[in-house]
């Protein structure tokens, strides 16, 4: 029995599926289809790692979903689950599912399922008087990348309306790369990032305050001034278009990652994006929101230089990242710097949010602001860690193995994610 | 340096952002001139521009509250160059607002700072801000930013529809860049375009002109007679365009083979717009 995929959808639960594909787009050009037992998961990271989307439909979701994984056998009774590993384009995905009105209208069932002795994804719309249209799509044999993140140990939560953001971002225009979120107890602004009008002297700088009452929920713990990525904001907006939950947002400090909720029940989606740091944030104590942070992105960039995992710390800040690289080399440093930090969670998880303690990942004396990016990267590189640590634990089972999943070995450790 | 002014109204509102999305049609980069009385958008006749220029007028009286100080007791005037592109896109967010200030600031740099108080569901107001950059322009350089001067025209004639101008004018230009327009003292004006394998004339009548400023010159000149201008489709396209909604008054008048010069009245926002001659 080989890693499979089969599920069956309505006109309506097509849209949400097809309002999920573009949301994702906003991330990445490419994305898994990842099954298990929790629901089908479509997972995505940016090219310079600085965010993560991942939108799991549950099993009830679908008028039928059936998955199953290959379970290997090995010498020593442990057996490992392999997934599929299924990596599909945006560039093939995107034109199947576009008019998503008309195809909710039009489309009595869509059925997509696995192929996974022809590497193939088929997804078939079956229209009124039997007609049937079907695209096959050939997959790319790739490890899903998951993150590991606890809401629940966010100091800031907030939960809002769809609307509330989408008039936030009307205020920018679509060449605003970066946005800032300051917080405060009583109130929520959101504005065109510092650093970046200070570099150009014509971009026009803008705020939006916004009075606590306007939200669902809306829990400070600590003043806060977090910078992230603009167009990635975009993604869940999108994606709330197609559901009618509120977006609920978890946050901490500068440096660690935010994220960006919507759950319906029968639809989870999560964007974890990756937030400026703040060399000082470590250090002071909870400030108001005036909080100078003149740091210059020289700086930034000066500092984290040399140290081993900036390479996508670099890429994280600066914007300027390669399209897509193989990261073979700082691939194993990391795991080595996973190993030095001694985190415990950097599990293959099955959707299960374990902790991260973060005293653990600290371990030296080292410019707080690269920590923050320095674990930030640590978490992405999780789902590799693992996979490599079970080989490494059991060597006899890659001897055992078939072929194809030589290959597999491969590309989990040099995989294009 | 100081300006402090506010709208209240909403229809002064929505009025000063529609003609701040025309400025920002009409002009890339403008001027804007901050009076004791009156705020004026203008462009002037550099060669960047091609030759065009343009000078918009608004009363005072047009905002809730309108406090000025400019450069000097004796220069009470203050000049400043923005994209205004920048106004109009901050002022778009203001639909629906309680209130609009707009002020001069300095926060790193020199800003018209555009706050708007907008209304939401709940009790408290949402507060939108843009800090939009701008330049002072020093005051050797006002003078070439003064009103321009009309000369007398040969014909003044009033204008047909906007919109329809605009559509004849928009299919014209996929035949050639070359325009005539022509007017006379008999109401009408024509557009015309000619190509080695096409010439193609729109005809406008009965427009009506306005009375002559000095009638006694032009008695004995033939009411027929054409005063023409070869301009670039493209500045007249522009022009049009930038006009949304069709105005109070439009007045075209033309200088033989000069310029052209548009005359326009959006309610009481004045527009003037000169289009020179191909050389």
């Amino acid at each position: 029995m080989a890693a499979m995929l089969k599920c069956v959808m309505s006109g309506s639960q097509v849209k949400v599926f097809g309002k999920a594909v573009q949301a994702l787009s906003r991330i990445s050009d490419e994305f898994w289809l990842d099954p298990s037992k929790k629901g089908l998961a479509l997972r995505c990271v940016n090219s310079s790692r600085s965010a993560y989307g991942c939108v799991l439909f549950s099993p009830v979701f679908f008028q039928h979903y059936q998955w199953s994984a290959l379970v290997k056998m090995s010498e020593n009774e442990l057996d490992t689950t392999l997934h599929l590993k299924c990596k599909l384009g945006m560039k093939s995905i995107l034109p199947i599912f576009r008019c998503l009105n008309s195809l909710e209208r039009n489309i009595e069932k869509c059925r997509i399922f696995t192929r996974s002795d022809k590497c193939k994804v088929v997804i078939q719309f079956f229209y009124r008087h039997g007609i049937k249209r079907t695209h096959n799509i050939c997959f790319q044999e790739s490890q899903p990348l998951q993150v590991i993140f606890d809401k629940n140990v966010c100091t800031n939560t907030l939960m809002i309306q769809p609307r509330l953001l989408a008039d936030a971002i009307v205020l920018f225009t679509s060449s605003q790369e970066e946005v800032t979120l300051a917080v405060t107890p009583l109130n929520f602004c959101l504005k065109s990032s510092n650093e970046e009008s200070m570099d150009l002297s014509n971009a026009v700088h803008s705020e939006m305050f916004v009075g606590s009452d306007e939200f669902d929920f809306f829990q400070i713990g600590m003043d806060t001034e977090i910078t992230f990525c603009f167009k990635e904001l975009k993604g869940i907006l999108t994606f709330s278009e197609a559901t009618h939950a509120p977006i609920s947002i978890y946050f901490d400090f500068p440096g660690k990652p935010l994220a960006l909720s919507i759950d319906d029940m029968l639809v989870e989606a999560n964007f974890i994006l990756a937030t400026l740091a703040d060399e000082q944030s470590r250090a002071s104590s909870p400030q108001s929101l005036c909080l100078s942070q003149k740091r210059k992105r020289s700086d930034l960039i000066e500092k984290k230089a040399g140290k081993n995992v900036t390479g996508q710390a670099l890429e994280c800040i600066s914007k300027k990242a390669a399209p897509r690289r193989l990261y073979p080399k700082e691939t194993l440093t990391n795991i080595s710097a996973l190993e030095n930090c001694g985190s415990p969670a950097m599990k293959r998880v099955d959707g299960d949010v374990s902790e991260v303690s973060e005293s653990s990942v600290s371990n030296t004396e080292e410019v707080p602001g690269s920590l923050c990016l320095r674990k930030f990267s640590c978490m992405f590189f999780g789902a590799v860690s693992s996979d490599q640590q079970e080989h490494f634990n059991h060597p006899f089972d890659s001897l055992a193995r078939a072929s194809d999943s030589e290959e597999d070995m491969n590309n989990g450790s040099f995989s294009i994610f | 340096m100081k300006f402090r002014a506010k709208i209240v109204d909403g229809a002064c509102l929505n009025h000063f952002t529609r003609i701040s999305n025309m400025i920002a049609k009409l002009a890339k980069t403008c001027t804007l001139r901050i009076s004791p009385d009156k705020l004026n958008f203008i462009l002037c006749d550099k060669l960047a521009n091609g030759g065009v220029s343009m000078w918009c007028e608004l009363e005072q009286n047009f905002f809730n509250e309108f406090q000025m100080e400019g450069v000097s007791a004796e220069n009470n005037e203050i000049y400043l160059e923005l994209t205004s592109e920048n106004l109009s896109r901050a002022l778009k967010t203001a639909q629906n607002a309680r209130a609009l200030k707009i002020k001069l600031t300095n926060k790193h740099f020199p800003c018209l700072t555009v706050s708007v108080e907008l209304l939401s569901m709940s009790s408290s107001s949402r507060i939108v801000t843009h800090d939009i950059p701008i330049k002072v322009i020093p005051r050797k350089l006002w003078k070439d930013l003064q009103e321009p001067v009309v000369p007398d025209p040969d014909v003044s004639i009033y204008l047909p529809v906007l919109k329809t101008m605009k559509s004849v004018v928009e299919k014209m230009k996929n035949i050639s860049n070359h325009l005539v327009i022509e007017a006379n003292l008999d109401g009408e004006l024509n557009l015309k375009i000619e190509t080695e394998l096409v010439c193609v004339t729109t005809h406008f009548k009965d427009l009506g002109n306005p009375p002559l400023a000095s009638e006694s010159t032009h008695e004995d000149r033939n009411v027929e007679h054409m005063a023409e201008v070869h301009i670039d489709i493209r500045k007249l396209l522009q022009f049009l365009a930038g006009q949304q909604v069709n105005p109070t008054k439009a007045l075209c008048n033309i200088v033989n083979n000069k310029m052209v010069h548009f005359d326009l009245l959006h309610e009481d926002v004045s527009l003037q717009y000169f289009i020179p001659a191909l050389s």
